[in-house]
């Protein structure tokens, strides 16, 4: 999964510095991984629990539209209200 | 398990420590959920505790999100005494549970910590502490906090038998929480398969109507979701509301 979608290396900056915000806006929401991953997976989210774990400690590249999965998992997590 | 009736909180001359601890798994058991239990701990130490003319009042914090909360108490005048405390941000329960250490605070009146916390304390009648933490190994961390009316008001024994009653209680609350946590992973993994199966089946849809690839499908909805602030399952049971009339689409998950 790996780096097979990023384009040049503008593009590998760019979501570079995008992980780097999902990852730090994951650590202050101090929410535990398990429980983000299975809301993420409840939304139709497609990577596995570790390469989850991989992107979110900046170790791993996932599709943007991975990325975008996860970004609205935190949002809608974080407001709480009923699941 | 001894097969004997139950025979709760006699004095302990002489006794086994067998009927503390056969109540304790009792408590595990007759518990709905932790709260209740940690109630259940709070009456049983202060009952324990208390003599003629000593009464003991008993409550329990746990730290949650680094923050501490009062959530359990053997009566109303020990949850306002912990919630005091946890008001003031310090306190001798406190220090015991950030230290991990059991902690005796003899004497109020001549006690020259806490300052704040203890003068109010004292107006509320408080003249001793003492505070046990129990070891949780990390899943979470909490403190049995025992208020005496009386200076000196617990005896090296006292503190002994609260002491082996925590580290008790301590075994018998990772046991909960460990089950708490399972049934709440569980009740995640059955909300997410309703989810995703409503969801799915709009992005289905909506690459059917829009002749899209499913990628395409994720992020209209997701757009859709994120510019009106509807929740993105929520959006995906209106698309089906849209096509076929149908309102619940439940998954089957076995559990």
């Amino acid at each position: 999964m790996n780096a097979d979608w990023t384009g040049g290396p503008d593009q590998l900056l760019e979501a570079d510095e995008q992980r780097r915000d999902v990852a730090r806006r994951f650590r202050n929401t101090q929410l535990p991984m398990m429980k983000l991953w299975t809301y993420y997976y409840g939304l139709g989210g497609d990577a596995d629990e570790m390469s989850f774990d991989a992107y979110l400690n900046e170790a791993l590249h996932l599709p943007a539209s991975q990325v975008g999965l996860i970004a609205t998992a935190m949002r809608e997590l974080c407001e709480g209200g009923d699941r | 398990m001894t097969g004997s009736q139950e025979q709760p909180f006699q004095e302990h001359e002489g006794l086994p420590p067998e009927p503390a601890e056969l109540s304790l798994q009792q408590l595990v058991l007759d518990s709905p959920d932790i709260k209740a239990f940690l109630t259940e701990l709070a009456i049983l130490a202060s009952t324990r505790l208390s003599g003629p003319g000593n009464t003991i009042h008993s409550g329990v914090t746990v730290l949650r999100h680094k923050r501490p909360q009062a959530v359990a108490a053997s009566d109303a005048a020990a949850k306002a005494l912990d919630e005091l405390q946890n008001g003031f941000g310090q306190g001798p329960c406190l220090t015991a549970l950030q230290q991990g250490t059991t902690l005796l605070v003899p004497d109020l009146a001549a006690e020259s910590r806490w300052e704040p916390y203890v003068q109010t304390a004292v107006q509320h009648g408080v003249s001793s502490i003492l505070a046990v933490p129990l070891d949780l190994e990390g899943d979470a961390e909490a403190v049995l906090n025992l208020y005496s009316g009386r200076s000196n008001g617990f005896s090296g024994e006292d503190i002994a038998t609260v002491e082996s009653f925590a580290a008790q209680a301590a075994i018998s609350l990772r046991l909960i929480l460990r089950i708490s946590q399972l049934r709440e992973a569980r009740n995640d993994l059955t909300a997410a398969m309703q989810s995703r199966t409503v969801i799915d089946m709009a992005v289905g849809a909506v690459m059917a109507q829009n002749r899209c690839d499913r990628d395409t499908a994720f992020s209209i909805l997701t757009r859709a979701s994120s510019t009106r602030n509807i929740k993105l399952r929520e959006v995906a049971a209106t698309v089906i509301t849209s096509i076929s009339g149908e309102r619940r689409i439940t998954a089957y998950f076995d559990e």
